[in-house]
């Protein structure tokens, strides 16, 4: 198998480039593992205070036990009325949240009336919505007691509302989100792999074909009585055994890496996921062989493709924080999906058809990006062969 | 016996008629040339002869069987040297002939055998582990022909294995090409230098436009044509009656005066240079070097075709 084994050889003759990407792609693994198990364990699960100037225009019982609620979560910033005044600290972000009561408020909620409490906000800030929380929590039990029990006074009110928020504050974490506790590294581990992966396997394997592919070289093998269908079996058994090496490098890594967090993630579908992932992988490379014969504009590729399908399809940063559009961009590559699948994994609970289904569904995509990108490689190569 | 003929090769690139009709035969222990200028079809020929490229009319029969893309028996018998140097920069002197060789012959020990007989053969011994980068153009030329003819082939295919070669590493190919003959291969060789194909080729092929415009021995090629003796005079003046004299001369078919230097074609079997010097000195007319020369494949070519062979 003359061409099997040359093929491996120009593998091995590549490991310097491959290797600088290798030596990055480990370095930020660390890097990223370290900072996920440092952020797991000191973080948890906190409520973020917010600043908030809360101005009353009245003073009645219930205001004040809504400024005692709030305190639990709110430091207080005291404003003058004035509506400038207001904009400016917003502006600066002296204060988030700020909160005007107006005169008669308390009698009119209390009455299921319409007036309404003024609200202004630094848009698109997070601890504004545990406020957001406590103020409608509030003053809906504040009603509730008061159309339920008509004959409390608003002292009474107050205390029991009082009472209820304080018994009512532990968080309950959805279930998903508490395993998600472990297959965060995991998954986080796998979205970035596509990044890595990418680049390895698009410098490695176009690396054989630009080889390959030169014309005159091209012209001896053809001339030789080597059968061009065993010349075809020998390349294609060349890359398996190449992008497996690279596949089991990656997850090898990344099950290691993750040895320290309790296994509970659905291990076995990363690694499924991320083989089909890699199938696409090289039959993408096979292509870029057959289009690119520099080996400088290969690595500059490479980075671009790796980096940018990567960076689109949400592989650094979580898709649910990403633009839409440019998810539906990145839903024109496969790295989309194969990140899709590797969250959706990471919210699997047990005997989730359903999900499960959408998980195969988005690997039958990649697969046939995968199928996709091979006859357009082979449309091309043989058209290459035609004119040579 | 017949080892490569074609039938009427016609290749065609959109309206450029690249082969047309073209019918070669070669048999058995020549040393065929392919003698063209530029442009002139011989890769194409090749490259038709080999399968490598589809044509548009005609057939091509090697060792006596049709040549066909999947025709690997034959393929077998055929080592070919290509136009561009096709070697691995990946891969070292030895192991580039090594891989080649091992496209033909699977098996390790004899392959060892051939390998080191072919380095020996385009004397590359001590540049054995050396890469192609670190090696110079005649050298790499060597390095090139190696990898082809590694595996002893019955049919060697060269195209212009001497484009861009110092006169030394030029000498040692056509040298080698001389022994891979003596040692019973048949060869194809083209080339657009005449002097390489007069030096060693059995039998020469002369094509232009995809078209065999003469063919035969080199002595047949030349008494094909009527000039005899070329005569040529370095002179700084001599004028247009001189001229008309000159021209006749008996057996004289031209004389022609440019760039200081005074060409005298005649026919075969006339002995003109006496007759020439001759009439310098009667009438007084100062020269330089004066020589004569026989006929060759270029001015064969040229009274073919109206046009030099190398521009
Ligand atoms: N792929 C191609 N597409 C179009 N025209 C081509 C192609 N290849 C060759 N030709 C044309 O066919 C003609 C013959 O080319 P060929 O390469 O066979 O010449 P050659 O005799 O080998 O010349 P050289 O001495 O330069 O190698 C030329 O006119 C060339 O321009
Ligand atoms: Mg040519």
């Amino acid at each position: 198998m003359p061409i099997f084994k040359l093929c491996l050889k120009i593998f091995r003759k590549n490991w310097s480039s491959i290797g600088v990407f290798l030596v990055i792609f480990v370095s930020l693994s660390c890097i990223f593992a370290f900072s996920y198990s440092q952020s797991s364990l000191s973080k948890g699960f906190t409520q973020e205070r917010a600043k908030v100037a809360l101005i009353s225009k009245e003073k009645t019982p219930l205001t004040e036990g809504f400024r005692m609620a709030l305190a639990k979560n709110a430091d207080f910033v005291t404003l003058p009325d004035q509506t400038e005044k207001m904009q400016d600290a917003l502006f600066f972000r002296k204060v988030t949240y700020i909160l005007v009561i107006p005169k008669g408020f308390t009698k009119d909620a209390l009455n299921d009336g319409t007036m309404k409490m003024e609200k202004r906000v630094v848009p698109g800030s997070a601890e504004n919505a545990y406020i957001d929380s406590i103020v409608r929590q509030y003053w809906h039990l504040a009603t509730v007691y008061a159309a339920h029990e008509p004959n409390l006074s608003e002292t009474q009110i107050a205390d029991h509302v009082k009472r209820d928020l304080s018994t009512s504050t532990p968080v309950v974490m959805h279930d998903q989100h508490a395993a998600s506790a472990d297959s965060n590294f995991i998954t986080g581990y796998f979205n970035f792999v596509a990044y890595g992966l990418t680049i390895v396997m698009i410098v490695g394997i176009a690396a054989v074909f630009i080889v390959l592919n030169r014309q005159d070289i091209n012209r001896r093998i053809i001339c030789s009585p080597i059968h061009s269908i065993s010349v075809n079996l020998q390349i294609f058994l060349a890359i398996i055994i190449f992008a497996l090496f690279c596949w089991t490098g990656f997850s090898g890594l990344g099950i290691f890496l993750n040895l320290k967090n309790q296994i509970t993630a659905p291990i076995g579908y990363y690694l499924l996921n991320s083989v089909v992932f890699t199938l696409c992988l090289s039959s993408i490379s096979y292509l870029i062989g057959n289009l690119v014969s520099n080996r400088q504009a290969l690595s500059a590729i490479a980075n671009v493709i790796g980096l940018g399908s990567a960076f689109l399809s949400g592989a650094f940063v979580p898709q649910e924080l990403m633009n839409q559009t440019v998810l539906k961009i990145a839903s024109f590559t496969p790295t989309y999906w194969y990140v899709t699948a590797n969250n959706r994994i990471a919210g699997l609970g047990a005997g989730n058809w359903a999900e499960t289904k959408s998980i195969l569904n988005d690997m039958a995509i990649v697969l046939a990006f995968a199928v996709a990108f091979l006859i357009l490689s082979l449309v091309i190569g043989k058209r290459r062969r035609m004119y040579a | 016996m017949t080892i490569v003929e074609t039938q009427n090769l016609v290749k065609r690139y959109g309206d450029l008629v690249a082969l047309d009709h073209l019918s070669l035969e070669v048999k058995e222990g020549e040393i065929f040339g392919l003698l063209g200028p530029n442009g002139s079809g011989k890769s194409t020929s090749l490259n038709c002869i080999l399968s490598l490229l589809s044509f548009d009319k005609g057939e091509v029969k090697i060792f006596g069987k049709t040549m066909k893309p999947d025709a690997y028996s034959i393929k077998r018998n055929i080592g070919i040297v290509m136009q561009n140097v096709a070697v691995f920069d990946e891969l070292t002197v030895y192991e580039n002939i090594d891989y080649f060789c091992s496209l033909y012959v699977p098996d390790k020990k004899q392959r060892k055998q051939l390998v080191d007989e072919a380095i020996d053969f385009v004397e590359l011994g001590e540049f054995r582990k050396f890469y192609p980068k670190k090696l110079s153009g005649g050298l790499l030329r060597r390095l090139n022909i190696a990898c082809g003819i590694a595996h002893q082939p019955k049919l060697i295919i060269l195209d212009e294995p001497t484009v861009a070669v110092d006169p030394q590493s030029r000498n040692k190919i056509l040298e080698g090409i001389k022994q891979l003959h003596k040692q019973g291969a048949t060869i194809i060789y083209t080339s657009h230098y005449m002097e390489e194909v007069e030096q060693i080729c059995t039998q020469i092929v002369i094509i232009d436009k995809g078209r065999v415009i003469a063919s035969g021995t080199k002595e047949e090629l030349k008494a094909m044509i009527s000039m005899g003796e070329k005569i040529t005079v370095e002179t700084f003046s001599i004028s247009s009656d001189q001229m008309t004299a000159l021209r006749r001369l008996p057996g004289v078919i031209t004389a022609e005066y440019a760039d200081e230097r005074l060409v005298i074609k005649s026919e075969k079997e006339t002995n003109n240079l006496a007759a020439v010097l001759d009439f310098f000195k009667n009438e007084s007319i100062t020269f330089g070097r004066i020589y004569s020369e026989l006929p060759t494949l270029n001015d064969v070519f040229l009274e073919i075709t109206g046009k030099q062979l190398r521009d």
